[in-house]
């Protein structure tokens, strides 16, 4: 069964405070100046804020090389609904499947990425529906066009994973076993881009998706791409803006959505994105349609402000990580190699055990996703992506590092602290002069090793929408479809990463030139 | 026999006693060490030596009974660092730091515990490693010497805080033969030199040029305190007797 993260357990509370801000909102409507419209409880403090993953051309995508800052119809649909309401839009970007558990979270205003509106979602959320689409099958250019669904029995079909997509084709499926055929295989992806990848090189017979999307993929890959069957199904005909559920911000979301359609907005905007301009002779330029491998987007790439950003933040987030996890560890593993029991001990295995056993991607969505809701501080502005990334990678490594440190202490010779002792140097002096030294050139390779794992491990971050290295990949292969040279570029920066901390490596551990190989010889005479 | 405290008394042990769990390491320990005074501890292995040794410096705190160094009384409360000022060490493995050079190893104790400059430090080094006869190894790191010269490094280390005691646990243990000479020559002329010295050792011709007085012990217990003369000649016990017999037999 495809997953369903999108039925959020709801607290009464929020519906309360919800409410309460709202009448607010209500009373201030009516003591200010006579026309001023009445503001949605879900602008705070004069901002919008909307939630989008921009993996879907033209409704949310990243144009140029800026990825904190998306295009697209519903990016300029956002911008139109704070003017009316004078707010500033703020604009978060992230995974697919972080959308909805942000709403949740109230990290946003407003869910905004071209999203289907289905009667499951709104069991959930509010909808406002603001533009026609149709849930379409596309394929490779030369394959034969379908009459019905029932001819992919037995077919590999690719979709993005979290989409509303999924059900259905899980309903396609149960209809097809029912019916004595074979089912689908069912292949899911995190991003749009890589689901139009799985036809284009052939690994999928057909990929599932909406008509205003794949009219643009058609032109960007110039004719490699056509529909297979349009089936017209009635839950499927409305890209909807989600809110959490509040009759009245929906009734204020809806007037403005009229209001946007009423004066032309709307159809000009379609314009201006080509949404349902069907042709594939007005494409835009595609850099890697042409060659096996187009070195001048790799170069652009590498080279690119963007990629440079996204590998500071990847750096920075492994460096503060590290440090606070290396400052956590030293006490933790101090106390743990005390031979006498006690309840602080058995505080800090549990800690430890807790967070070596816990997936970090889990830890990742737990503090970003969950812990906002038993504690609201973590949902405002200033718990950003980042802070939230460092918290979660510091602990899960402290949890490491505690076994590294614990190991590299328990190999240092007890006879050291003896000696150290009977000469009459203090506790600190113990731990700083002479048994710190020794475990430290210990801990060093395991510990590097560790650094350069969670230099990768960042990676998961863009889940809870950080604007790392692999995260800014991503987005720009969906502007671009260069696939092999942005992947290189990914790869470039990481491996200089990487060999710049193994060159570290080297140049500290030949520092100490006393070696324990030859102790042991020297001991042994 | 010396059970008095005196005036000129540098170590006074009464009714001393040691426990590890239920196993009685050391047994209610009565003796004194006066001042200037070399002192021999003999026993088969487990007897406690090591134990007792350790004591005199706090390592092992006592279980029982009091331990009077330089005429303090040694308790918990006792700042240890004041009494590892007063008493220094030297063990059967030398427990040199290997991350510091031979000179730093001198160095670290006087700077750090008792405050004295570089300078000051490196020169009274230099002086200690001179007398232990290894003034060219000073920059060497402990891996980079033979076994008896990281002994010679522990013992000036040792010196480097001027202590009032030296302690030696079984210093030659790990030695080989050559080695031991010459370590055993530099606690000769430590003793000479009248510093106060306890020593755990297997050495028996050592202990009979050395000591003053020999204390015997087996299973926690001190059997004998004789001048060497008598230990070795006429000893008091059984035990003693058999222990004589097997080390001279080897």
């Amino acid at each position: 069964m495809p997953r369903f993260f999108l039925h959020q357990p709801r607290m009464p509370w929020f519906q309360r405070i919800a409410v309460i801000v709202g009448l607010f909102f209500v009373a201030l409507g009516q003591m200010g100046t006579a026309r001023a419209e009445e503001l949605p409880s879900f602008v705070h403090n004069g901002t919008l804020t909307i939630c989008t993953n921009p993996t879907l051309p033209p409704m949310t995508f990243v144009k140029g090389q800026d990825v904190t800052h998306p295009e697209g119809f519903d990016i300029d649909v956002a911008h139109f609904l704070a003017t009316r309401w004078h707010a500033q839009l703020s604009v978060i970007t992230m995974d697919f499947t972080g959308l909805f558990p942000s709403l949740g979270a109230q990290r946003c205003s407003l869910v905004m990425s071209g999203i289907i509106q289905t009667p499951s979602r709104e069991k959930s959320f509010d909808a406002v529906p603001y533009q026609d689409t149709a849930l379409v099958v596309a394929g490779r250019a030369n394959t034969p066009a379908l009459t019905s669904m029932d001819e992919l029995s037995g077919k590999d079909v690719a979709v993005e994973s979290g989409t509303s997509y999924v059900t259905r084709l899980g309903i396609i499926n149960n209809a097809l076993v029912a019916a004595g055929k074979a089912p689908m295989v069912i292949q899911q992806y995190p991003t749009e881009e890589q689901v139009v990848q799985q036809v284009l090189i052939g690994r999928v017979f057909a990929f599932v998706s909406q008509d205003v999307e794949i009219f643009f993929r058609m032109r960007q890959l110039q004719g490699k791409l056509h529909i297979l069957l349009t089936p017209d199904i009635p839950d499927y005909r409305h890209f909807a803006i989600y809110l959490r559920q509040n009759k009245q911000d929906q009734a204020l979301l809806q007037t403005a959505i009229t209001a946007l359609e009423t004066d032309g907005t709307l159809a000009t905007l379609r314009n201006k994105w080509s949404i349902t301009d069907q042709s594939t002779k007005n494409s835009v330029n595609t850099s890697s349609a042409t060659s096996i491998f187009d070195w001048n987007a790799f170069f652009s790439a590498l080279t690119s402000t963007a990629f440079l950003h996204g590998a500071l933040i990847t750096l920075a987030v492994a460096l503060l990580s590290h440090i606070i996890a290396i400052t956590l560890s030293v006490p933790i593993a101090i106390a743990l190699n005390n031979p006498k029991r006690s309840v602080l001990k058995i505080a800090l295995e549990g800690y430890v055990a807790l967070f070596r056993a816990a997936p970090t991607l889990l830890q990742l969505l737990f503090i970003w996703n969950a812990v906002p809701q038993f504690f609201p501080i973590f949902r405002e502005q200033w718990f950003t992506p980042f802070l939230a990334t460092v918290l979660a990678l510091s602990i899960n490594e402290s949890a490491y590092q505690v076994e590294i440190n614990r190991s590299a202490l328990s190999a240092v010779d007890p006879g050291q602290e003896l000696g150290a002792s009977a000469l009459g140097l203090s506790r600190r002096d113990i731990y700083w002069r002479v048994i710190f030294p020794q475990a430290f050139r210990i801990a060093l390779p395991p510990t590097i090793n560790e650094f350069i794992n969670l230099l990768k491990t960042t990676s998961l971050a863009s889940v809870i929408s950080l604007q790392e290295l692999l995260a800014v990949t991503q987005i720009q292969v969906a502007r671009t479809f260069a696939f092999t040279e942005y992947y290189a570029a990914a790869l470039v920066y990481y491996l200089v990463m990487v060999f710049f901390f193994l060159f570290l490596q080297k140049r500290v551990e030949r520092r100490f030139t006393w070696s324990d190989r030859k102790k042991v010889v020297s001991n042994a005479a | 026999m010396q059970h008095e405290s005196t005036a000129t008394s540098m170590i006074s042990v009464r009714g001393m006693s040691k426990l590890f769990g239920d196993f009685v390491a050391l047994d209610r320990l009565n003796f004194d060490v006066k001042k200037g005074e070399k002192i021999v501890i003999l026993g088969p292995s487990g007897s406690g030596k090591s134990t007792l040794i350790r004591t005199l410096n706090r390592i092992e705190p006592h279980d029982s009974g009091t331990l009077t160094i330089n005429g303090k009384l040694i308790t918990d409360k006792t700042d240890p660092i004041q009494l590892r000022c007063m008493v220094g060490m030297v063990f059967q493995n030398y427990n040199l730091f290997p991350h510091l050079s031979v000179l730093e190893n001198c160095i670290l104790a006087p700077m750090r515990v008792r405050g004295m400059t570089r300078i000051e430090a490196t020169d009274l080094a230099r002086r200690y490693l001179n007398q232990v006869g290894i003034p060219d190894q000073a920059d060497k790191y402990p891996i980079q010497l033979s076994g008896g010269q990281q002994q010679r490094v522990a013992i000036a280390r040792a010196l480097c805080m001027q202590p009032e005691v030296m302690l030696f646990d079984e210093p030659t243990a790990a030695l080989d033969p050559e080695a031991i000479v010459g370590v055993v020559s530099i606690i000769d002329e430590l003793a000479e030199q009248g510093i106060t010295t306890v020593c755990v050792t297997h050495e028996m011709a050592f202990s009979r040029r050395i000591a003053d007085h020999i204390i015997f012990m087996d299973q926690g217990k001190i059997l004998e305190i004789t001048p060497p003369e008598t230990f070795f000649t006429s000893p008091q016990t059984g035990r003693a007797q058999n222990f004589l017999n097997q080390m001279l037999r080897y």
